[in-house]
């Protein structure tokens, strides 16, 4: 039966698994894990530390190789490329990481233009996208300045704008705002949103902060020991009641070792008895 | 002691030729050979990009410890027929060169993958992650952000050679080593051994200011 576009998950992972010893020894990893990542949704892992979060973020562009299983972005068996033909569909796979990973070297503008310039774009096309990229995060008048003249929440704008610049179908994020505090969290969430919006760009975001994956998420997969054990449609901003999330959040008040404290709660939600948890736990 | 610097003014010219001959020599084979050596043995170890070639990883390792194990003037001598071959002769800058330019590859190349050492990893792996192939890696982001401490090594390799490039001198190499040695040493002018020394310290004086501020000048961090 032939697919049309629209109905191609922008994310597939078949069966996936990893397994690597951790420092101390013990195994770690992605046991057989399945997940699908319709077109244009943003989708949340969230998990405590050790839980594979990060690990099956990695799987979907290959920085990790898995054991076993398949690996589709938009279409594209990732896991059957050549080298070279890995590294043609990583162009169009952007990626954010929690310590932004800029070159401090290079100026923001050359930031931004590097991964199309990588990918071998033309000259007036790359400018026209950095100015593009640059804009839409806010921060074209910082072209020409150094990364390590910014703060924390322009470092990550930039590596947002350098992350669209080549046109992603998929944005990965990992952790991104958990080198940050609230109210720029909160901001760079609505960039991420806005991305999404605008460009209709899928984005698949690791946290341990609920709010982060509260505010931004459609869906959202909690993972456990290395599988996900939970898959939750969050698009109101609810937490289902009885849930394994809602569990965590009444018994911990938040999920993760270092979650930062919760933004400004929306006051339509503050009703809803496990936010009263949530916020509990902060006060 | 001014008698003798306007005496040997000729020599003291020719022979501070020749040392600067020798270190041009060595220290571009060194940054060319060296360099891509030591890049090579920094993206086939562990982890990095070209990790499937850790048998060249392992090898180049073992070659590059073997060389560096060597004294200088050992190095000098055993390798003697070899640079006679290259260079036609043994005696003279030209052949002094041939060991110089071997002992600079390897102590370049291990100084190169140090400093490459030092770059934070999150940084190759996002170039990774926009699919950079290693070609693309070296020139994007390894000479790009480790371009400080590049700068820095090549000044350590030039002072270190200044000083491996006089050694050369026992042998004949020319050189303002060979200078203190024909003068200062074997006909007891302690007067030229001071002008010598002076001349060397100058010389490491400027290699080493003008190397920090080159460095200075490219870190933008």
């Amino acid at each position: 039966m032939p697919k049309t576009p629209s109905s191609t998950p922008a994310i597939e992972l078949r069966a996936v698994s990893r397994r690597f010893a951790d420092p101390g020894g013990r195994t770690v990893g992605v046991h057989p894990t399945s997940l699908s990542v319709p077109q244009g949704e943003i989708h949340g892992i969230i998990g405590f530390s050790g839980a594979g979060k990060s690990t099956l973020l990695r799987l979907v562009n290959l920085l990790e190789r898995p054991d076993a299983g398949e690996v589709i972005v938009h279409g594209n068996t990732l896991t059957r490329l050549s080298a070279a033909g890995l590294r043609q569909a990583r162009h169009r796979i952007g990626m954010i990481f929690q310590h932004f990973n800029l070159l401090h070297n290079q100026t923001v503008a050359d930031n931004v233009a590097l991964p199309m310039r990588i990918a071998g774009a033309d000259p007036a096309r790359i400018r026209e996208r950095v100015q593009v990229c640059l804009d839409f995060v806010g921060l074209a008048e910082k072209a020409d300045v150094y990364p390590g003249r910014l703060s924390g929440g322009q470092k990550q704008r930039v590596a947002i704008a350098r992350a669209l610049a080549p046109e992603p179908h998929v944005l990965l994020a990992d952790e991104p705002t958990s080198a940050l505090d609230p109210r720029t969290t909160l901001d760079l969430l609505g960039v991420l949103a806005d991305a999404n919006r605008r460009f209709g760009v899928t984005i698949l975001l690791v946290s341990h902060e609920m709010e982060v994956i509260r505010r931004l998420c459609h869906r959202v997969s909690v993972m456990e020991g290395g599988r996900i054990v939970e898959q939750l449609d969050i698009a109101d901003g609810r937490i289902p009641e009885g849930s394994q999330l809602a569990s965590w959040l009444s018994d911990f008040g938040a999920v993760g070792p270092a979650a930062s404290p919760s933004p400004t709660t929306r006051p339509d939600e503050a009703a809803a008895p496990h936010h009263f948890a949530l916020e509990a736990a902060h006060a | 002691m001014l008698e003798t610097l306007i005496e040997l003014a000729p020599e003291i010219l020719k022979a501070t030729g020749e040392t600067l001959l020798m270190l041009a020599i060595c220290l571009s084979a060194a940054v060319v050979i060296g360099g891509a050596l030591g890049l090579l043995v920094f993206l086939t170890s562990r982890g990095q990009s070209l990790e499937r070639f850790r048998a060249f990883n392992l090898i180049a390792n073992g070659v590059i410890n073997v060389v560096r194990s060597f004294p200088f003037i050992i190095l000098l001598v055993a390798i003697s027929p070899f640079t006679r071959v290259i260079a036609g002769t043994s005696i003279g800058p030209l052949a002094a060169s041939v060991p110089l330019s071997i002992a600079a590859i390897f102590y370049f190349a291990r100084l190169i993958e140090q400093t490459l050492r030092d770059l934070p990893r999150g940084v190759i792996e996002a170039a990774e992650a926009m699919g950079a192939s290693p070609l693309q890696i070296i020139r994007h982001v390894l000479l790009v952000e480790a371009r400080s401490g590049l700068v820095l090594a090549v000044t350590v390799l030039a002072v270190s050679f200044l000083s491996y490039s006089a050694v050369a001198g026992v042998v004949g190499g020319g050189g303002i080593g060979d200078l203190a040695i024909r003068y200062g040493y074997y006909r007891f002018q302690t007067d030229v051994m001071v002008i010598t020394i002076v001349l060397l310290i100058i010389l490491v004086q400027s290699v080493q200011f003008f190397g920090q501020w080159a460095a200075r000048r490219v870190d933008k961090r």
